[in-house]
């Protein structure tokens, strides 16, 4: 597995700007329900601590990319960008949610990312047919050709 | 005046050179990356000098001194210093020159610091190389050098205050009490400024309008004064000691006879937001702006009169005057004044925070800015003191006070605005004083107590119990039945998820430059900061002066500031003006331009691009003149002749081009010179060397007074000695220094790319670049560019340019 430079994804530069005032914090939907993760305490542990401490925390697993942080954010920084990085850099060192890999699995397996035969008897009940098979080969070669293959085994 | 003229052409009949060289360690800010003494052994060896040393601070008392003794000792004719850039200490060594008897023009600066150690930090031996080459430019031109003698122009004893806020207020008493006539113009109907607005002022509790009013007053009936109100200024002309400014004073429709009575308010059926009350109440069209206001005479705000289509519609307040004091005939009027000094104190705009839609401003009616807060819980103000919320004219119980709102931002404004901190907590505490029982959270980033008494103000409020969190937040939800509003958001201290409700929120706003700052910045040539606050000469040293002779700076238009350090700097600025008033006299510098009449074909194309209009003559006389006290030495005209008629005092084509071949002396192919005007571009490259930006160190800069004096005669003989590139570069368009004397920069530019373009010569290698005064970081970034381009030249191409220029000029010459 390969390791990847952050840095190329995120500016480095970015996390100086940060003044921690929380506004980010204070306008994200996934803290929420998951109080645990907060985007100003990411970019304060990721330049106290380091990237390759953060990359370790199964905690930057929780935002959502929904950019509300950054369209808040008085300092511009792309705060989506900075999780995505952290986490394509953790994905590359082993360190993914297995819920997480065993969804990508099922993905590339069934084209699904979750088992839909359930599905199929509620399609039933309500007067609609079975689902379409989905384009499995496609999907692989989306995953292979976005790197994911790199990242988990399927 | 005669005997210094004596001794000037005694020095100039010295026919050795004796050259004096000083190199300056200044500690370690030189010495630490350049190899002084290195250099100051290089210096010995060129042609001219006889002595070069070098010193830990040449500056200083001992460095002065030794200096002078030399200069007595050994018969010294021309000194030069490397060491600051001459923006700095050029006045100081040439006085040093002068107490020793040597013409102060004879003195050559080096700018081995901002230019070359402060930005080549990590290249000693670059940098040492560039400091010997910059001092051999120096002394090729002091060789040029020749002595002159400054004019004396007389100063106007009287001078113009532009805005009439606390700082104008100020200064204009500083300069009246002085005994010198002050015309005070300010835009708005009364004088008063932000100050007035606002309640009480931190940390004392003053009440504002309290300490200010009797000030007001005092303008109104110094003799000394004259206010103008609605008044702006619209054309500035002239220069230090003698501008001309029209300003145009607006109908006020309302006689002096007016006693403020306010018999015809009432009567008039127009009705606007009242400005003074922030927008929170509504005043007629005919109004005082406050109760306090100075002169105290009505206006009618014609914009919403019923009579602005010129005919009268309504009489309505001319009925009710019982002094017939309302002349709608009233016109607006153009002023001439002729004043030596002007001191520019315009002010700042209040932040407006619709843009920021999660807090909600503008949207939810119990969200408002501190300026709003001031009028509500001010007595004067349209609740008449009583703090109340807009949504139901309630007393709120929970108030929150937001902080850095458009301040220390990209977003907004991205500095600190300096005020907000401590009027947060001034406010916090007028709510406490008045209804002990609300609570107050501030919600703040870092609270800024820096002054005298400001520490402990906050911990006067935390003592009351105001809760101050750390933690600006999120977003802000609105209840629509209620109102009220909640705020989500992260106390960091805690590390814990915050969920407020409130009655009413107050945003702490920051300031910013006016909206109409471009416009007194482009009347009076002043610089801007990259934040679009008015720049100081210098940021430590000169304060209050501007880079315009005779244009001083008070208050807030020159950066965020309190009430305090704006009657500081006021009177700092006044007293810099008084200086040049009880003075009464001037000396210009000794750069003026002088046309030589036997040259002179009387064609006037130097009259046509001289922004002063001090160029006069004609067919009729046979040649042109230069009027010396009319011409301010931006040297526009002289590449525009072409016949050589035209010479720039001190700035000589013959010591520009030694300077110019000295730089190119040694592998010219690997340089980059540049050109760069006194004002902006040569101090933005200082602003570099201030900053620490560092560039490449193949770059050798030339100062002339302005772009426009550049040469294309110059460019075509650094080509034609194999200059790798040429990099031209002064004010943006429109910020020239010289009444846009720099359009003929870019003309000359252009035209010079035409020729290289048609010669088959790459252009790339001339650029024209517009580099402001605090753009250190474009400078740093034009030569960067430059630098690249420079590598894919081949010496090979750089040979050929060369040949074919020489080639070209022969062909001209033979065809003339």
């Amino acid at each position: 597995m390969t390791t990847m430079k952050i840095w190329k994804y995120f500016p480095r530069e970015q996390l100086y700007e940060c003044y921690q005032c929380a506004r980010c914090t204070g306008s994200c939907p996934a803290m929420e329900v998951a109080p645990s993760y907060g985007p100003r305490e990411t970019i304060l542990r990721t330049l106290n601590l380091g990237h390759e401490k953060v990359v370790e925390d199964e905690r930057i697993w929780l935002c959502c990319t929904c950019n509300v942080c950054e369209d808040r954010c008085p300092q511009k920084i792309p705060i989506s960008a900075l999780l995505v990085a952290l986490r394509n850099s953790a994905a590359r060192r082993g360190n993914i949610p297995s819920r997480l890999s065993m969804a990508i699995e099922l993905l590339a397996k069934t084209g699904r990312s979750m088992i839909v035969h359930q599905l199929d008897e509620m399609r039933a009940h309500h007067g609609l047919g079975p689902l379409p098979p989905a384009p499995v080969d496609e999907i692989r070669a989306i995953l292979m050709k976005t790197g994911l293959s790199d990242v988990v085994e399927f | 005046m005669e005997e210094n003229v004596e001794r000037a052409v005694r020095e100039h009949s010295h026919n050795d050179l004796r050259i004096g060289v000083y190199v300056c360690h200044c500690g370690k800010n030189i010495g630490g990356t350049v190899r002084c003494h290195e250099v100051a052994q290089y210096a010995q060896e060129l042609p001219g000098v006889i002595l070069a040393k070098d010193s830990l601070y040449t500056c200083s008392e001992p460095g002065q001194e030794q200096i002078k003794a030399d200069i007595r000792e050994h018969g010294l004719n021309r000194v030069v210093v490397a060491s600051c850039t001459p923006r700095l200490h050029e006045p100081t060594f040439r006085a040093a020159c002068e107490a020793a008897g040597l013409n102060p023009y004879l003195l050559e600066m080096a700018n081995i610091r901002e230019h070359c150690s402060w930005v080549h930090l990590h290249d000693k031996d670059g940098a040492t190389e560039k400091a010997k080459e910059l001092v051999e430019m120096a002394v090729s031109r002091a060789a040029k050098l020749t002595p002159q003698v400054e004019l004396s122009v007389p100063v106007t004893r009287k001078a113009m205050v532009i805005g009439g806020g606390v700082a104008g207020i100020q200064a204009a008493l500083d300069m009246a009490d002085a005994g010198y006539k002050v015309f005070l113009v300010e835009k708005t109907g009364s004088v008063g400024g932000r100050m007035a607005q606002i309640d009480k002022t931190f940390p004392t509790m003053d009440c504002s309008i309290c300490i200010l009013a009797p000030k007001m007053s005092e303008v109104g009936r110094h003799p000394n004064i004259e206010l103008f109100t609605l008044s702006e200024v619209k054309e500035v002309s002239g220069h230090i000691g003698n501008f001309k400014v029209k300003i145009l004073k607006k109908a006020r429709y309302v006689t002096k006879e007016c006693t403020g009575c306010g018999d015809c308010i009432h009567v008039c059926p127009q009705l606007s937001p009242d400005e003074f009350n922030a927008g929170l109440s509504i005043r007629h069209a005919i109004y005082i702006p406050f109760a306090q206001a100075v002169p105290s005479t009505l206006l009618i705000d014609m914009d919403q009169c019923l009579n602005n289509q010129g005919i009268v519609a309504c009489d309505r307040c001319f009925q009710a005057c019982s002094h017939k004091c309302i002349d709608f005939a009233d016109k607006d009027q153009i002023l001439e004044l002729d004043v030596g000094t002007i001191v520019v104190a315009t002010g700042v705009d209040v932040y407006d925070p619709t843009a920021l839609t999660e807090l909600g401003y503008g949207k939810f009616p119990n969200v408002i800015t501190t300026l709003e807060f001031e009028r509500l819980i001010n007595a004067g103000g349209p609740s008449g003191g009583e703090l109340i919320r807009p949504s139901d004219r309630e007393r709120p119980r929970k108030v929150a006070f937001l902080q850095c709102i458009g301040s220390r931002s990209k977003r907004s404004n991205p500095y600190c605005s300096n005020v907000c901190c401590m009027n947060t907590i001034k406010d916090s505490l007028l709510i406490k004083e008045h209804w002990p029982d609300t609570e107050i959270f501030v919600f703040y980033i870092d609270i800024r107590a820096f002054g005298k008494g400001f520490e402990d103000l906050f911990q006067r409020a935390r003592r009351e119990g105001v809760t101050f969190v750390r933690g600006i937040p999120g977003e802000i939800i609105e209840d629509i039945d209620t109102g009220d509003l909640t705020l989500l958001g992260e106390n960091t201290l805690m590390g814990s998820l915050y969920r407020y409700r409130m009655d009413m929120v107050i945003l702490s706003v920051g300031i910013r430059p006016r909206h109409d700052a471009e416009l007194i910045q482009r009347l009076f040539n002043l610089s801007t900061d990259t934040d679009g606050f008015f720049m100081e000469a210098h940021p430590k040293l000169r304060p209050v002066d501007t880079t315009t002779g005779g244009v001083f700076l008070a208050g807030t238009a020159e950066g965020p500031k309190d009430i305090k350090d704006s009657v500081t700097q006021a009177s700092a600025a006044a007293s810099r003006a008084n200086i040049l008033m009880s003075r009464g006299e001037v000396k210009v510098p000794a750069i003026t331009s002088r046309i030589d009449i036997e040259k002179c074909t009387a064609c006037g194309l130097c009259a046509r691009v001289c922004p002063y209009h001090a160029i006069e003559g004609g067919k009729e006389k046979g040649y042109y003149q230069v009027i010396e006290a009319a011409c301010q030495g931006c040297g526009a005209c002289v590449p525009e002749c072409r016949f050589g008629a035209i010479e720039q005092t001190h700035f000589t084509e013959e010591q520009i081009v030694a300077q110019i071949d000295a730089a190119l002396a040694h592998e010219p192919g690997q340089k980059i010179l540049a050109f760069a005007c006194n004002w902006c571009s040569y101090a933005g490259a200082d602003f570099a060397g201030v900053s620490r930006i560092q560039y490449p160190h193949n770059v050798r800069i030339i100062r002339t007074m302005c772009s426009a004096r550049v040469s294309p005669q110059w460019i075509e003989r650094a080509f034609i000695k194999g200059a790798g590139a040429v990099l031209v570069s002064g004010c943006h368009p429109s910020d020239c220094h010289y009444n846009n004397a720099n359009q003929n920069t870019a003309k000359r530019v252009e035209r010079y790319w035409r020729r290289m373009e048609k010669l088959g010569i790459n252009k790339e290698r001339l650029r024209l670049a517009w580099v402001s005064a605090a753009e250190g970081a474009q400078f740093a970034r034009v030569i960067h560019e430059m630098e690249a381009g420079l590598r894919k030249q081949t010496h090979k191409q750089i040979t050929e340019a060369s040949e074919k220029l020489v080639a070209a000029a022969a062909k001209k010459s033979d065809v003339s």
